[in-house]
This record gives structure tokens, sequence and C-alpha cells, in this order.
């Protein structure tokens, strides 16, 4: 049986410059001029003080594992061929940010909560690079 | 906090059996489960003026089956004034709750009818079960690129919760068991052999650290109940099951914008809801929480109150819990053990507290059980919904 194509992320116009950004392989989320707050994922107001002066802020790219997950059985079927692979929640050095990511660059059993971790993209196919994180450098 | 305290009553229940039935259309499971609900009820049919489907998911074209009243058709139901969806995911039954309270309280309707009906265990495939939840209310931008499902979402949330309180692989499985006791005296679970911890976490690794065993499996079912204004309900049953006090917290869409995993929302849905029932935790007999996975059952169990955090696998693997314990919980078997039928989880749950609190829930019957804590919870943990429910108006 051949595998489903890997899904790309079905894009909302709002959010088009975080996935332009990610394609030069530049990390970039929202800060609402306002309030201060960072956001993740973008959104068209803060959604802290429903501002509409949201901006575009380069992040660290630094965050730390808070959850993880080794995939091993029973995955989608456009992942099965990438198991074991590790499915993670991380938060940003921007406080207050999560994202859900995958965790690449080592052994899947080497990932700890509250590991520090920096992004990396990799490249999903010619429209989009998907940000993933992997262990920090020491 | 809302008037609805003591207004409102469940007066019938309806389920089919869990199970496996490719033979048997899926409206039949809503059809059979809303005409016992009816006959429990002890009402003329044609009393129904409102009918409540909530939504199914096995497909799109059933699911407009349900929302263009073809339960009420074949039912011959000639009094319905609104057919009306109510689907919140697995929080539809405790939310219809709420809002049938509502409407008959304020007048809009005097007898409504609740039903679920799904075919999730012969109408899919088992991968086709796995593609459905890696999209269904899975983020398509943030979360589905990643390869993220519902094991993986269970999985995150247990790995930070063992993380923070030490538990173990046994007290995850202990919840699996204790589940299993109670599904071993229940005629509608599918699971009804004895389970033991070590076959728990001998089997197979899904997730890290969520097992197979620690996994709901999707099934055929279906299940009904009527509420009514709390006078008729007493004209009509012996047991009226009033609604005490209800609380709910919206947390999230997309799961990594929970700030807190390994908590989300029961707390204050908890507080909410005992606050209007002028009830505590003590005074609960009964503790019907919703699984589907065995770290949300102990997560929703000690937000709520019934032991401190990090305590609760000891608990179920002491017994506690069990037929016979000092707090039955999730005395149907819950998904785990009765089985997932899409919103029919939490619809099995409900249905499963006003049996006891009625009185009938034959060998598995807690007794002299009067107030009862039911929870609820859609999508990836998306929020948390509480009732209070009771015999008695305190």
């Amino acid at each position: 049986m051949d595998a489903p194509k890997k899904p790309v992320p079905v894009v909302n116009p709002w959010a088009k410059p975080f996935w332009d950004a990610a394609k030069e392989e530049r990390f970039i989320i929202q800060k609402c001029a306002d309030c201060g707050k960072y956001i993740f994922y973008p959104r068209i107001a803060c959604p802290h003080c429903f501002s509409d002066a949201v901006e575009w802020f380069p992040a660290s790219g630094r965050a730390t594992v808070y959850t993880y997950t080794v995939v091993e059985s029973n995955a989608p079927s456009a992942f099965i061929a990438d198991m074991p692979y590790v499915i993670a929640v991380v938060r940003l050095e921007e406080g207050g940010v999560q994202m859900l990511t995958n965790i690449v660059g080592c052994k899947p059993e080497d990932v700890r909560c509250d590991m520090p971790v920096e992004v990396v993209f990799e490249k999903l196919n010619d429209d989009f690079n998907l940000p993933k994180f992997r262990p920090a450098a020491k | 906090m809302s008037k609805l305290k003591g207004k409102v009553a469940i007066v019938g229940i309806g389920e089919v059996p869990t199970g496996r039935f490719p033979e048997t259309a899926a409206i039949y499971h809503g059809m059979a489960s809303a005409k016992m609900a009816i006959k429990d009820a002890g009402i003329d049919k044609d009393e129904i003026d409102y009918v409540m489907p909530t939504g199914a998911l096995y497909s799109p074209a059933f699911n407009t089956e349900l929302v263009t009243c073809r339960i009420a058709e074949e039912l011959g139901l000639k009094n319905v004034k609104k057919n009306c969806q109510i689907f919140a995911g697995g929080s539809s039954s405790t939310c219809a709750l709420e809002i049938a309270a509502a409407l008959i309280y304020s007048g809009a309707a005097s007898m409504i009818l609740f039903v679920h009906a799904d075919k999730l265990g012969t109408g899919v495939t088992a991968q086709g079960a796995i593609d459905l939840f890696s999209t269904a209310g899975i983020s398509a931008e943030w979360e589905v690129p990643y390869g993220q499902h519902y094991s993986a979402v269970t999985a995150l949330s247990t790995m930070r919760y063992m993380y923070e309180t030490g538990c173990t692989d046994e007290h995850m499985a202990a919840v699996c068991v204790s589940n299993r006791r109670w599904a071993q005296l229940n005629p509608n679970a599918f699971f009804r052999k004895p389970l033991t911890i070590e076959e728990v976490v001998k089997s197979k690794m899904l997730s890290t650290p969520l097992r197979a065993k620690q996994s709901n499996m999707l099934f055929d079912g279906g299940a009904a109940f009527i509420v009514t204004s709390a006078e008729r309900a007493r004209d009509l049953v012996e047991k009226p099951v009033y609604l005490l006090g209800e609380g709910g917290v919206v947390t999230h869409f997309v799961y990594s914008q929970e700030p807190d995993v390994s908590r989300f929302g029961w707390a204050k849905a908890g507080r909410m809801a005992f606050e209007e029932s002028g009830l505590t935790v003590a005074d609960m007999d009964l503790a019907e929480i919703y699984d589907s996975y065995p770290i949300f059952q102990i997560i929703g169990f000690e937000e709520l109150g019934f032991c401190r955090r990090g305590e609760g696998g000891e608990i179920f693997l002491r017994g506690d819990t069990w037929p016979g314990g000092r707090i039955p919980c999730t005395t149907n078997g819950g998904m785990l053990s009765q089985g997932h039928t899409g919103a029919g989880g939490s619809v099995a749950i409900l249905v499963e507290t006003v049996r006891q609190l009625m009185g009938k829930a034959g060998e598995r019957q807690v007794p002299n059980a009067r107030f009862a804590v039911e929870t609820a919870v859609g999508g990836t943990y998306m929020d948390a919904q509480v009732s209070i429910l009771g015999t008695e108006i305190p």
C-alpha cells in the first residue's frame, strides 16, 4: 500500500507570514503592541487584551519540552513509516507560548520533560518548511 | 449561577448494548434506545415535544438523517415542535442536559428526548478510525502536520502528569482494572472478561507511556434520556433524578494551547457545580467520571476533590473505586470497558448515573445512592463539564 502524502498545513490567511518566514528558516511569532504579551499560534486579535495591534516578532527559537510522547504504533496512515517519532508540546523562551512539534536530531528515548531544545526547519515540500525542535546545543 | 437547581429531572433512560453489529442500521441504535427511554419514563410517545439528537461521527450522511428528523418520524412522534441537534463532541450529553433544563424551566419545551446513535465499530475500519481521529478536532494548520492523533494527545497528558506526580504505569493500569470490574457486571459492556494490572502494563506500546489496553476502542451503540420538569417528574416516576448543579469550562481547541495538560479546567468546573448544588464531594455516593483513557479519569477524580493530586492512582489500585468500594467510580466500565461510541461515550456515563440513582443498575447497583457527580469532555480535552445529580433536592 502506498503511504498517503504527508498532510500539509491548511494555512489561514492571517498566519501566512509565519509560513512564509519558515520557508526562509526564520521563526516568527506575534506580539501584542498594546499589552506586550507573546502570541502563538497567530490570531487576528490579541487573545489577552483583544487589541488589533498584533505585530510579528522574531522569536529566539529556544524552548523547553513541556511534554512529549514517542509514537510507536497506531499512527495516522501518513506517519506509519516515520515510527518511532516524537510529538512534543514545547514552551518557547518567549513566555506563555506553547506549540506542538516534533523533536528531531536525537534518539526518541533521549527526550525528557523540561529539556532545552532549539528550532530547526524541516522541508516538507517545495511550499512548506515545518518548524521542529532538536536538543539545544550545549 | 443558574436557576436550574432542582427544577428539572431525568425520568427515563434507554441504552442498547455496545458492540460490533455490522448488520444493524445505525439509526436502530437510536430508535431502540429512545423507545426504551419513553417506556421507562411511562409517558405517551406524543408527549415528546422536543427531540435533541446528538452528533454521529461515522458518516456525515447518517448524521444528516439525525439532523433531519428521522428519529421523530421512525418512532411516530406526533407533537414534536423542534428537532435540533446538540453536539459538543464528548461533552454533548452534559451540555445537552443543561440546555434541555433551560428549555424546560423557561417553558419553551415540556418533554425533551435526547438521543445518540453511532456506528464507529463497524462503520469504519480500524485504520480509518485512527485517521478520522488524527483530524477530527485536531488543528489542520498547527497539529495535523506533526502526526498528532488521540493516542498521542493522551500520551502527552499522561507523560506530564506522571513526571509531575511520580505516578506509575501500575497506577494508570489500575483505572483500567477498576473500570473492568464494573463492566463485568454490565450486560451492555463489550469487554467483560477480568483484566489484571500485568496484562495492561505488558500490552503493546502505542505512544509512550500509553499502552494498547489503556486505550478505549470504538464500537456501535446508542443511548437516550428524557428530561421534564420536576413537578411532572414526580407524577411519572418513583425516583426522578434531579439536576442539582452544573459547571463547565472551555479551555482550548488546539491541544498545545492548554496551559496545563495534566489538570485542564476540572477544578473550576467542579467548584461551580458543587456550589450550585449546595453539596460537597463528601456527599457524593458515585463518581461517574469520564474516562476514554485512564489519565483523564484520574485527573477528573483528583481535580473534583475526591483525593489530592497524585493520590488517585493508589485509590484506584487499592479498590476504593471498585464494586463495593468506598467511592464507586465510572460504574458502567467507562469507554475503556463498555466501549467508546463517539459522543455516546459520555451519554453512556450520564445514563449510567441516572440508572444508579434510580436504583436500576442490577448486579452493580450501589446501595442507597442518592447523589452523584458526572463529567464529560469533548475534542482533545477541550472543556470540562460537570453535573451534580440526585434523587433529593438538598
